[in-house]
């Protein structure tokens, strides 16, 4: 991505003297980042950027775009410090970001933050471009909120929309995803989410990841199994059974799908009723990716 | 590629227009041997959620999973009806393959593809690319044969025009569902065909909203049942393949 005036933030990182190191950073508003020395443990090599927006959101009109390369071998860890407030549209205006991340051969990009919060009548709109090649490893959750659910903002704001897009080789797309949330005339947002109020997408990719996959898969599975049962023969024409009516819909319903070539990437998708429900997914599922980070995802915040 | 070569193969008292009522009809009547009942798009595993409780529940899932059809296949079945040749179906249907993250709606993408472009190549021989491109690509791992891609190759192929072709993908999508939930108990057939009736309003604003946009601009609308039709493969006892 060719850096232009509108570029909000570049970071390089590179092995220097064997060690991932930042190598560049540059950062202007609206985007500030934090290069903290101390996150993990100093065992692992690892550099942690937390990305921070002034005034803790993201204000309408704001528009953010971001490079991150990461080189052979290194690895990076980027996340926030807060869930990302996305505050309302002024004059039907839309905020976006953008980031265009390369991840090297051997080289592992987490991207760990905390969702985003769109409040009532906000327009935004986020793309994510990761350039990968067959030896690259990734992890992505990018997840979203209904709003401010307690004071009962719920799906209260006006355009949504999230694209992550993966190619493999410079070129050949693997995963490419977008979600639209739009207000519309067919079904108004909060319909469709039914009683769920947080939305979320992981993405593993990659070698390093291997197991960590097939671990989670076979979590998903196990915990989605119990939660699934066959409705009665009452249901539909027949006489309504109470039965039926007093079954509960999941608080948390998760599934996983793998992608691309010889499958090397796995996307859990996990909808709940509440957010703290989904940081403890995420804590638990990513966990052990502590040995590559020093540090494991989620652990301070949501609590 | 040709689409006058249906004149060759047709009785010269009709004209090409009257006989394409008859080809559109045959596409979308549920005789036509595609498979397409062996999907629930999602409604079975919806079902064992918990999120349609009711028959009343079911109105406003199909015109969710018609609204998702329209943002995120629509694009794909409007470029290749315009554009029906064999590199432009190699490189949609590889972006499709990326498209479609749910594995349980890729795979039966796949195979509702690959079963109708099989009848077509044999239904409408005088449109030889269908059997060309068939026989070229069966095996090759070049292509997935996705549903979308090979429905909006034909029509193009055909001749139909761009509308109808994306009103047509929407109204097999709604038929097919509709025919899962009488299948799943939900409804009878009667009352199946009575909502059929009610949604075809909104499914027709569904067409005009989403018809004839670009492939970058597909997109999905509705992540809960995303996920939802993700766990297909977790229900313990399931009468469909998706």
């Amino acid at each position: 991505m060719a850096e232009t005036e509108t570029t909000s933030g570049v970071v390089t990182v590179e092995k220097v003297r064997g060690r991932s190191t930042i190598t560049r950073c540059f950062f202007k508003y609206p985007l500030k980042l934090i290069l903290p020395k101390k996150v993990g443990s100093s065992q692992v090599d690892a550099v942690w950027i937390y990305a921070l927006s002034y005034g803790g959101g993201i204000v309408s009109g704001d528009q953010i775009s971001c490079k991150i390369s990461v080189g052979d071998g290194c690895t990076a860890s980027v996340t926030t410090q807060a869930s990302t407030k996305v505050y309302k549209s002024v004059d039907s205006k839309c905020s976006e970001q953008v980031l265009e991340a390369i991840i090297g051969n051997e080289a592992f990009l987490v991207l760990i933050p905390d969702p985003v919060t769109c409040f009532s009548t906000a327009r935004y709109s986020q793309k994510q471009n990761f350039r990968i090649f067959s030896g690259s490893n990734l992890v992505v959750v990018d997840w979203i909120t209904s709003g401010r659910y307690q004071s009962g903002e719920r799906w209260d704001f006006t355009s949504y929309k999230s694209t992550n897009c993966i190619y493999l080789d410079n070129d050949r797309p693997i995963f490419i995803d977008s979600v639209l949330l739009e207000q519309s005339l067919v079904c108004d947002i909060a319909e469709r989410m039914q009683c769920y109020q947080v939305i979320a997408m992981v993405i593993l990719l990659g070698p390093k990841l291997k197991n960590l996959q097939n671990q989670i898969k076979e979590e998903v599975k196990k915990m989605m199994t119990v939660k699934l049962r066959p409705p009665t023969t009452n249901f539909g024409r027949y006489a309504k059974s109470e039965a039926q009516h007093d079954r509960f819909v999941p608080d948390l319903i998760a599934s996983c799908s793998t992608f691309g070539p010889q499958g090397i990437g796995s996307v859990i998708r996990v909808t709940a009723t509440t957010t703290e429900a989904v940081y403890a997914f995420l804590r638990t599922h990513l966990s052990s990716l502590e040995m590559f980070l020093g540090a494991p995802p989620y652990c301070q915040s949501g609590i | 590629m040709d689409h006058s070569t249906s004149k060759s193969c047709t009785n010269a008292n009709h004209d090409d227009k009257s006989l394409l009522h008859w080809t559109q009809w045959q596409l979308l009547d549920s005789v036509l041997p595609t498979g397409g009942f062996a999907h629930s798009f999602g409604l079975e595993s919806a079902l064992q959620s918990n999120l349609i409780k009711q028959p009343e529940d079911l109105k406003p899932f199909i015109i969710q999973v018609l609204d998702n059809t329209g943002s995120l296949l629509l694009p794909f079945v409007h470029t290749l009806n315009k554009s029906p040749d064999t590199e432009t179906w190699t490189r949609l249907d590889n972006l499709l393959e990326a498209t479609l993250t749910n594995e349980i709606a890729r795979k039966a993408s796949a195979t509702q593809g690959s079963a109708l472009l099989r009848v077509a190549a044999s239904v409408f021989r005088e449109i030889t690319e269908l059997k060309l491109i068939r026989e070229r690509f069966i095996g090759s791992g070049l292509v997935f044969f996705h549903h979308a891609c090979v429905f909006g190759l034909l029509t193009g192929l055909l001749g139909f025009d761009g509308r109808m072709a994306q009103r047509a993908y929407i109204f097999m999508t709604m038929r097919d569902v509709l025919s899962a939930a009488t299948r799943l108990n939900v409804v009878g057939p009667i009352a199946a065909s009575v909502l059929q009736h009610e949604i075809a309003s909104a499914a027709e604003g569904i067409v005009e909203k989403w018809r004839d946009r670009n492939v970058e601009d597909a997109c999905q609308t509705n992540p809960l049942l995303d996920t939802v039709q993700g766990c297909h493969a977790y229900l313990f006892s399931r009468l469909f393949c998706s």
